[in-house]
Parts: structure tokens; C-alpha cells; sequence
């Protein structure tokens, strides 16, 4: 009788072993949006150095079956059983998956500063330079959790570039304009923010834009981080006719294409719709522009969604990511002259700015 | 390899058991001995052949000590071989940089990997020569079935140490039951929750409290219990593994923990902590050494000379030499002080809470000095604030986790673990739960929350 009591167990166990062994590979994991680690190859090198076991260790991980149902049944014992406060540094407020960008780096923002003082310094004297910091959703959302300084950051900002006029934001967004699965802020809610830069720069944001909603089932990058149980976001675009009149040109690729690159909706990271996603250089040219006004914004994916909203008053819109592109190359791709330049970065580039050079 | 890893629990467990209790009896010691190599192989390939020396050197020296002539001579070779190798790789560099600390001198340092395990399976090869030297077992004729006790991997990396005579019957014959397997893999399974969802998250605590940018006394607190905590069911986790392990393929280790933290003195906490160490302690060094049949001097001197050496098993830093000779000093005042005794049991037991408690946090300390930080923040004399946001916020965040270590330290969870089984259908709880065990540690694992066993350092 005692055999048939463990049997099941065991049979659970050698269930999983068996599909471990036998089951298919998977390429990419949809959910965590990147490519999953396959078989290495064992050779004695391999073995003696150690690199085929820590392969296999992440080939086993990555290749477990039902791994996104794994790492869900964990996150929600984490989270429901455990009743720890945040998953991997992600928790759930008011439905939204909120990241807990904490404690602030102040080095961090300094090494940001440093980069924007040196562009001002190559590039900028003859510019009319604006400078805005996008909140992350924890600004709105975090209340309760831990959340960095925000006050403390937005200080440093403003005195770390005296050179550039700031505008506030924060007064023209909440928590509901950020997708709830994703980092993102959502375009289709954006207007008031564009509307107070735009009065900055001295220009008209987009008018007449109609809504058209391209994605149903949105799962933003914290629902793959996070893997908590979640409804997906509803993906909307804001269409104008003074957008499809305009085109991109990607300085990466040479080639030239819409504002919203409709294919990307359907790829790994839908809201890389918005100027076809991370890209060092691109220029929207727009040709129902009344002036020949220029703006040149220096941005993160923030930007992406937000400046096509800006278009309408210039006839060249020039994206700059210095994440993807040296600053000090810049002037060989870029005549700065008197054009106005906008400094947008999220709270979250400024507090990992690592990556800027 | 650890135990608490996918591919051991999916890839390799399941291949071994199914060669195991395939092949034929007479088989049965090879197939664990090669296993064996391979589980220690995965993880320090290149440190194989120390290990397959050492077993040479013990298999050898048994032998020779059995046949009579020179048997000291033997046993001193084996002592000296394996407390030699034993010495280079794990104390060489303390003892260099100890002498270049005192002494202004630039002694270049070896820097050699410690080989995992080296310590457990030393003071496993050392027992069985002193047992065969003193007649209590019979020299191991079997290459094969020696190479499968020093090796044997459910306990080779992190004890407990079983000796040879303990196992001895076993490992010629054994025999294999349902049952066996069925108590096996719940104790293994126990185990494994413990390490992979209790201590491996007291892990994610601590490190946050050495990452904090707002420390606080509170959170100096929170990382001591979170360490008495996290050391506990790592440790009592792996043995757990380890006995359930044993018990799937037929032997019957023993106990290495005993619900330690129900203590009411320093001294029942050392009948209840790593018992396997303790016991190996006394009965090959403290005994040998006169014991308590000695005068008072000496006495004491034993005792130091015990925990100190306890004290350095654990780790070659000084501070584990001091942590050893505090509990040298602890033992000591209760001897001298039997007063303490008499003395109510919530008292006794906090005291003893509190002792282990600051113990752990010099055991943990990278070096003296942070140590002294740690003990200045724990006292609220490093100038840090009571409390901060960061740390309230962690408090309530691991407040669940902690009252779970807590109860899960103390006989509540197995008493209920044997009503349930009494209970109808109490079987059919037990499976779900082990059920349950297995998928929840799984999907831990499966989410890489990796984290090393902290014993695998000694």
C-alpha cells in the first residue's frame, strides 16, 4: 500500500525529469522577452574549465518545461504565500506592475549631468536648450513601497544644467498614463504633456490626432520580469495626417520609413511601434511644416512616443540616444546650430545612466 | 553540483537512481562511487584527482594499518597526508598572511581554490583510519565500495560527517524498500524547501542589508536574525537532503541537527548543532586528549584547544578562531557557573538566542573589522539612525518569512507533520504537500534564485 502513496510523487517528478530530457527547445522566451540558452557543446576544454556545467545550468533553466508557469506558481508564492512586499524588485499597486527604482544613484546622475554638460559645452552654445525629466510610474504609484528621491534627483537636474530651461511635468501625468504591464508611459494619454512642452518651445502640439488601438494584449517587459498574473494592455497609437506625412530617417540603417513602424506591433516589444524602438540617430522629416524650425531632442524610449506629438511646428525633428552612440562623434552627423533642444529623460535612464557616453 | 539545482534534481538524480536500481547488487557500490566522481567532478573538475589521492591514501593506509606492522607509522602517513593536503589548500594562505601581518615580512601567497567538501571528507577518512587503528572496524578490502563511502555524494560536500563504522554494514549490504524511498524523498524534500525557499531568502535579506544605502540599528538586527536564520535551514536543509538521500539508496546516516534554537544553554546547543562535527570532535581529538579526567588547567586547555580547532574547521580567518574560542569561553562560564541553570528557561533561552546570535554575526564578518562594524550597529554605536524607511519597509516586507524560520526552527511543523499523518487520509495531505514542496522549490530554481550552500566553504 505504501508504494502506491509515493507513486504519484514519483511520478510527478520523473513526469518533469522526462520532459527536461526529451521535451522541445524553445528559441526565445516571449514573456522575458529574450533569446533562451540552448545545448552547449561539451568538449574536454569545456569540461575542465568548467564552462559546460555553468551552460548547462542555464540551458536547464532556460529550457525547463512550463518555465513562464514556473516562474509564475513563484512569484505568486513569493508574493501571496511569503508575503513579500515586491518581486524582484516589482510590485503590484492599484493593478499596475510598478518597478522600485531605489535607492537614487546619485553617481548615476552625475555621470548623466557630466554627459549633458559635455554636449552643451561641443554642441549646444547657439541652441535654445529645454531640459524635462519623465517621472517613472513610482512616482505616481509608489506610495507605500520603497521609492527613490525623487525631489533630491530633480534638484540635481535643475542645478546641474543652469544652461537649460526646465519644465515640470509631473503636474500633467499620473499613474494611469503608464501602460500597467510595461515601463512605458501611454501615447494616447500624452497630449497635456506635450501640450506643456510644446508651450515652452513655443510651438502647437499635433492636432486633430484620432486614436487607433493596434494591440489587445500588450504584455509590457515588468510582466515578463515580474511573471505575476496580469491582464494585458490595450496598445493605442495617435494617427494624424501631418504624421503620415512625415517619414524617419534611420542614420543606422540609411533608410527612411513611417513614424509608426506598424510591423513592430506584432514583434517582441510592441512598443517599439513608436519610431521603430531603440535607435542611436534618426530625423522626422515634415514636410507640411509651416517654418523651417529644427528641434533636437536627446532622449530615451520615452521620447519615442511622445515627440511625434511635437512635430507640427518643426520641419526636422533629430532624436538623438546617446546610449547607442558616442556624444563626441555626434558633430559628424549632426550641423548644430540654432535649432532648440530638448534634454527628455526618464527618472530610470538618470538613476542607470551607465550606458550613456 | 548542488542539490538544490536543476540539473541535479532533473538530469542527474534521475539518471543515477535509474542505473542504481537497475544494474545488480554487486554493482550497486560502483555505480555510486562513478556517480559520485561525476557529482564532484561537475563542480570541481580539476580538483578530482586530489579527491581520488586522498581515497587512495585513506584505502591504502587502512590496509596497511589492519595488517599490524607499523600500524602508528600508517596512521600518522594517513594523518599527515590528509591534514597536509588539508593544510595547503585551506590554511596555507591564513597562515602566510597571518606571518606577514606580524611581521612586516612579503611572503607571497598560494592562492589555490579550496577544494569543496576537502574538510568533510578529510575528517571522514581520518575517522576510518583511527577506527581501523584502534581495532573498532575492519580495514574496507573493496576499492570500490571505500571509493563509495569517502565519495558518496549525498553527503560529500556538506556533511554530515558519517563515519565509516556507522555505515560499514551498510555499504556490503543493504537492503532497498518503498518505504525507504517514500521517507527518503519527503526528508529530501523537506530539505530542499528549507534551503531553496526559507534560507536562500533570508540570503536575499541579508544581501540587501549589505547593499543598503540607509542602514539602521533595526536593519543590523533584521541581518543577524536573518543569518542565525539563514545559516540554520541551509545547513540542517543540506543534511536533511543528504539523510533522505541515503535513506533513498539504502543508508541510514545520522542526525546532524536537532532543533538547535530550542536551546537552553550554550552546551545543549552544541548537542543539538552539527552534531556529526561535534561528536567527531570528542570522540578524535577532546577524548585523546584527556578529556575532563585531566587537572582543571588542562581541562581547560582542551577545551580551548577543541573549539579553537572547531573554530578553524569552519573557516581559515581569524575571526572564525575567535568565534570558536568564544563558545570555548561560553561553555567554560557554564561549567564554572552552575548557577545559571536555576535560572528561569525563558532567560536561559534568550541568553542562549542572543549568544548564538552575535556568534553568527562575527562568523559572518569578511574580516574583523567589519565584524566591529556589524557589533557597533548592532549596539547602536556606529552613529546610525534606530530605524529608516528602507528597513521598515523590509521589516514588513519579510515579516511573514521570518515568523515562518521561526516556527519552522522549533518541533511545531514536524508534530504537526505526524498528526496529519495519523490523521485519515493523512496520507493523502502528505503527498500533496510534498507534491507541493517539489513544485514550489522548482519553480524557485527554475526562476534562478541560485544560491551556493554556505557549508560548501568548509
Amino acid at each position: 500500500m505504501k508504494k502506491f502513496r509515493i507513486l504519484p510523487l514519483l511520478l510527478l517528478w520523473a513526469g518533469l525529469a522526462a520532459a527536461a530530457w526529451f521535451g522541445p527547445e524553445r528559441a526565445v522566451s516571449e514573456a522575458e522577452r529574450r533569446p533562451l540558452a540552448q545545448m552547449p557543446a561539451i568538449s574536454g576544454e569545456a569540461v575542465l574549465s568548467g564552462t559546460f556545467m555553468d551552460r548547462f545550468e542555464s540551458y536547464s533553466l532556460d529550457q525547463f518545461p512550463l518555465r513562464d508557469g514556473f516562474r509564475q506558481l513563484k512569484s505568486l508564492f513569493h508574493y501571496g504565500v511569503l508575503g513579500q512586499r515586491d518581486v524582484g524588485g516589482i510590485y503590484l499597486t492599484q493593478g499596475y506592475a510598478v518597478k522600485q527604482e531605489y535607492p537614487l544613484r546619485e553617481d548615476s546622475v552625475a555621470h548623466a549631468l557630466d554627459r549633458f554638460r559635455y554636449l552643451y559645452d561641443s554642441y549646444l552654445q547657439d541652441c535654445r536648450v529645454f531640459a524635462a525629466v519623465v517621472p517613472d510610474k513610482g512616482y505616481f504609484l509608489g506610495g507605500g513601497n520603497l521609492q527613490m528621491d525623487y525631489e533630491r534627483l530633480l534638484d540635481m537636474v535643475r542645478t546641474g544644467m543652469p544652461w537649460a530651461e526646465h519644465i515640470d511635468l509631473a503636474d500633467t501625468l499620473t499613474g494611469q498614463d503608464y501602460y500597467r504591464t510595461d515601463t512605458h508611459w501611454r501615447q494616447e494619454r500624452l497630449l497635456p504633456t506635450a501640450q506643456k512642452i510644446a508651450d515652452a518651445l513655443g510651438v502647437r502640439v499635433l492636432e486633430d490626432t484620432a486614436p487607433r488601438e493596434l494591440h489587445r494584449s500588450f504584455y509590457g517587459v515588468y510582466y515578463g520580469q515580474a511573471a505575476l498574473p496580469m491582464a494585458p494592455d490595450s496598445l493605442t497609437i495617435l494617427e494624424s495626417g501631418i504624421l503620415d506625412g512625415c517619414t524617419v530617417y534611420d542614420y543606422e540603417t540609411g533608410k527612411s520609413g513611417p513614424v509608426y513602424d506598424l510591423a513592430r506591433a506584432e514583434g517582441r516589444d510592441p512598443y517599439e511601434v513608436f519610431l521603430s524602438g531603440p535607435k542611436s540617430l534618426l530625423t522626422i522629416e515634415n514636410p507640411a511644416a509651416d517654418t523651417d524650425r529644427e528641434l533636437i531632442v536627446f532622449r530615451d524610449s520615452f521620447g519615442s512616443a511622445l515627440v511625434p506629438l511635437l512635430v507640427r511646428d518643426y520641419a526636422r525633428v533629430t532624436l538623438v540616444d546617446i546610449r547607442y552612440v558616442q556624444s563626441p562623434t555626434l558633430g559628424r552627423f549632426l550641423d548644430f546650430r540654432d535649432q532648440d533642444v530638448l534634454f527628455l529623460y526618464s527618472t530610470l535612464v538618470l538613476n542607470n545612466s551607465n550606458t550613456m557616453k | 553540483m548542488l542539490f538544490s539545482s536543476i540539473p541535479f534534481l532533473y538530469y542527474f538524480l534521475p539518471a543515477v537512481l535509474a542505473v542504481y536500481f537497475l544494474v545488480p547488487k554487486n554493482l550497486k557500490n560502483g555505480v555510486l562511487l562513478v556517480s559520485s566522481l561525476i557529482f564532484y567532478g561537475w563542480g570541481e573538475p580539476r580538483l578530482l584527482g586530489l579527491m581520488v589521492f586522498s581515497i587512495l591514501v585513506f584505502y591504502l593506509c587502512g590496509l596497511a594499518i589492519e595488517a599490524g606492522r607499523h600500524k602508528r607509522l600508517w596512521l600518522w602517513a594517513a594523518a599527515a597526508v590528509s591534514l597536509g593536503l588539508l593544510g595547503v589548500f585551506k590554511y596555507a594562505d591564513f597562515f602566510l598572511s597571518s606571518v606577514n601581518s606580524l611581521t612586516g615580512l612579503g611572503l607571497p601567497l598560494l592562492r589555490l581554490a579550496l577544494p569543496v567538501g576537502i574538510s568533510f571528507y578529510t575528517f571522514q577518512g581520518l575517522s576510518y583510519c583511527i577506527d581501523v587503528y584502534r581495532g573498532q572496524v575492519p580495514a574496507q578490502k573493496n576499492p570500490v565500495s571505500f571509493g563509495a563511502y569517502v565519495a558518496l555524494f549525498p553527503q560529500l560536500i556538506a556533511g554530515p560527517i558519517v563515519r565509516y563504522r556507522d555505515i560499514a554494514r551498510e555499504l556490503d549490504s543493504r537492503t532497498h524498500s518503498w518505504e525507504d524511498a517514500a521517507l527518503g524523498a519527503r526528508r529530501f524534500l523537506v530539505g530542499l524547501g528549507k534551503k531553496v525557499i526559507l534560507a536562500d531568502n533570508f540570503a536575499l535579506l541579508i544581501r540587501l542589508f549589505r547593499e543598503s544605502g540607509q542602514p539602521s540599528v533595526l536593519f543590523c538586527w533584521m541581518y543577524a536574525a536573518a543569518f542565525m536564520l539563514n545559516i540554520y535551514f541551509d545547513f540542517s536543509g543540506y543534511s536533511d537532503m543528504a539523510i533522505g538521500l541515503g535513506r533513498i539508496f539504502g543508508f541510514h546516516f545520522i542526525e546532524n541537527f536537532n532543533y538547535p534554537y530550542c536551546s537552553n544553554s550554550v552546551t545543549e546547543f552544541w548537542r543539538r548543532w552539527h552534531m556529526s562535527l561535534g561528536s567527531w570532535f570528542r570522540d578524535y581529538v577532546y577524548i585523546p586528549l584527556g578529556g575532563n579526567r585531566v587537572s582543571r588547567g588542562r581541562w581547560v586547555l582542551n577545551i580551548l584547544t577543541v573549539w579553537m580547532l572547531t573554530g578553524l574547521w569552519h573557516g581559515a580567518a581569524w575571526n572564525f578562531v575567535l568565534w570558536g574560542l568564544l563558545f570555548a569561553a561560553l561553555l567554560l562560564a557554564e561549567k564554572a557557573l552552575p548557577a545559571l541553570q536555576r535560572l528561569p528557561g525563558l532567560l536561559r533561552h534568550g541568553y542562549v538566542l542572543l549568544a548564538v546570535l552575535l556568534s553568527f554575526v562575527l562568523f559572518n564578518a569578511d574580516s574583523l573589522s567589519q565584524a566591529a562594524g556589524d557589533f557597533a550597529g548592532l549596539l547602536g554605536l556606529a552613529g546610525l539612525p534606530a530605524v529608516t524607511a528602507e528597513s521598515v519597509y523590509y521589516l514588513k516586507s519579510y515579516a511573514p518569512l521570518f515568523l515562518l524560520g521561526v516556527v519552522g526552527a522549533t518541533p511545531v511543523v514536524k508534530a504537526l507533520a505526524l498528526r496529519v499523518e495519523k490523521a485519515r487520509l493523512g496520507w493523502a495531505a502528505e503527498l500533496a504537500m510534498t507534491a507541493g514542496l517539489l513544485l514550489v522549490c522548482t519553480a524557485y530554481l527554475v526562476d534562478g534564485s541560485f544560491s551556493p550552500f554556505l557549508y560548501f566553504r568548509f
